[in-house]
């Protein structure tokens, strides 16, 4: 019933034995031990449990592990240059854009692939692209700035 | 989630087979973003899922001057949406995708997905629709071809058989002065499904209406045309009055349910109002075509 499936994750060639059931939310934070991706609604609308699958934004809660076989997976962890945080996590402390952080790995990584496909994106562009994302704490001026600081200068 | 095979064919010929071999206990994979949310939620427990995300011909948007925009089945969301050759010969596509879902669901929902779901709140169907778009479904017995309205039979029901695939949206080249407007409203957050999405399409003989599409979605089982809003606008050209008036016919010709979106009697107004502005965007475009 399992299949062995190979992936790239954060860089690293990893394979896993998984049951076709198997979501990829579940086997990075429980096979692999990444728990930056959290479980929210379960249903592809909250953003908390997204990742870069060859660098677009998808929501790992309902992305079948089997079907990331041979594909390329990027999570929060995978993000920084070893100790020396990305642009966007140092913005995203310095405009306080994160208050109980579990929607910030999400929003992190969608915004990381908005700036990877536009570099200087516009405020509509922001807004649309990280639409998708739902911070209950409210942070949305905050998170929108950070991400405006980070493409004004890059 | 119960656990279920997962199968990949390499051809749609094969899948067909892999289905008809389970005798409607299989379930297609395409981008797979409906699927495994309702077998999370255990209203589907297929036994197999067919994965037919591998198959190069289901792939791809090509444009051919004689048959018009041809759109594979595994073509995404976004695909659509940023698509240079949607963008220059159906521009109103790339602006509904803007607005479907979230950035996660386009890059993995397929459009043949999206339309073989048979979900009842949709964006894409009444434009498919309302641009005369034909379906080219491959099963057993071979190929056929159906009108997009066809597919839909009632709420999350289709007319493809359970060893059918759909394998591509074909929508003809639009007659000259012709225009096309499609306005989605949302009564929640903007990422929520519609509330009422209506397409309006109008071909032109000099100034008066030769051939009008009105479809609504969102407001009944299936997305549907409003033939007697389309008829009131025909054979005369569209002023601000006789857009409003099909509107009031089209708010009268769909059957939608009180929800969370908003009651019954609401959303008839609000597809009043969509339709007559709809239909003098779409009037706008086709007198602007013309040149």
């Amino acid at each position: 019933m399992k299949k062995a499936i190979s992936l790239k994750v954060n860089g690293m060639e990893r394979s896993a034995e998984v049951e076709p059931r198997l979501t990829l939310l579940e086997l990075v934070r429980e096979q692999f031990g990444l728990t930056g991706a959290k479980l929210g609604c379960d249903i592809q609308v909250c953003g908390a449990c997204t990742v870069l699958l060859d660098g677009k934004p998808v929501s790992a809660c309902s992305f079948l592990a089997i079907d990331a076989d041979g594909r390329e997976v990027l999570t929060i962890e995978g993000l920084s240059d070893k100790d020396k945080l990305h642009p966007l996590q140092e913005a995203f402390m310095e405009f306080g854009a994160l208050q109980c952080g579990y929607c910030t790995s999400g929003f992190i990584l969608t915004a990381k692939a908005l700036l990877d496909e536009f570099a200087h994106p516009s405020e509509q562009q922001i807004k649309d692209y990280l639409a998708g994302n739902f911070c209950r704490c409210g942070c949305y001026q905050e998170i929108l700035q950070a991400v405006k600081e980070v493409s004004s200068k890059a | 989630m119960k656990n279920f095979d997962y199968l990949e064919p390499a051809t749609v010929a094969e899948a067909c087979a892999l289905l008809k071999e389970r005798g409607g206990e299989a379930k297609v994979f395409a981008g797979g973003s409906h699927v495994t949310i309702l077998m999370k939620q255990g209203l589907y427990q297929p036994t197999a899922l067919v994965n037919i995300k591998k198959i190069a011909e289901l792939k791809g948007i090509r444009f051919d001057p004689a048959e018009g925009l041809s759109i594979g089945a595994l073509v995404t969301h976004r695909e659509l949406e940023t698509s240079a050759l949607v963008k220059e010969k159906f521009p109103v596509l790339c602006e509904a995708e803007r607005e479907v879902a979230n950035i996660r669901v386009r890059n993995m929902g397929t459009v043949g997905g999206n339309l073989a779901s048979g979900e009842p709140l949709t964006d894409l169907s009444q434009i498919f629709i309302a641009l005369d778009g034909k379906l080219e479904i491959l099963g057993p017995n071979g190929r056929r071809a159906i009108g997009v309205e066809d597919l839909f039979v009632d709420f999350y029901t289709t007319s493809l058989a359970e060893d059918e695939i759909l394998t591509r949206v074909v929508l003809p080249p639009l007659p000259a002065q012709s225009g096309i407007d499609y306005i989605r409203f949302s009564s929640s957050s903007v990422v929520d499904k519609p509330c009422a999405g209506v397409a309006v399409r109008l071909t032109l003989d000099q100034k008066a209406v030769q051939v009008a599409r009105v479809v609504l979605g969102c407001v009944g089982p299936t997305p549907a045309r409003a033939r007697r809003a389309e008829a009131s606008l025909t054979g005369k050209p569209i002023s601000p009055e006789s857009a409003a008036a099909a509107g009031k016919i089209a708010s009268q010709e769909c059957s939608p349910t009180d929800d969370l979106r908003g009651s019954a009697h609401y959303k008839r107004a609000i597809v009043g109002t969509l339709v007559k502005r709809a239909a003098l965007k779409a009037y706008e475009r086709a007198q602007e075509s013309k040149k």
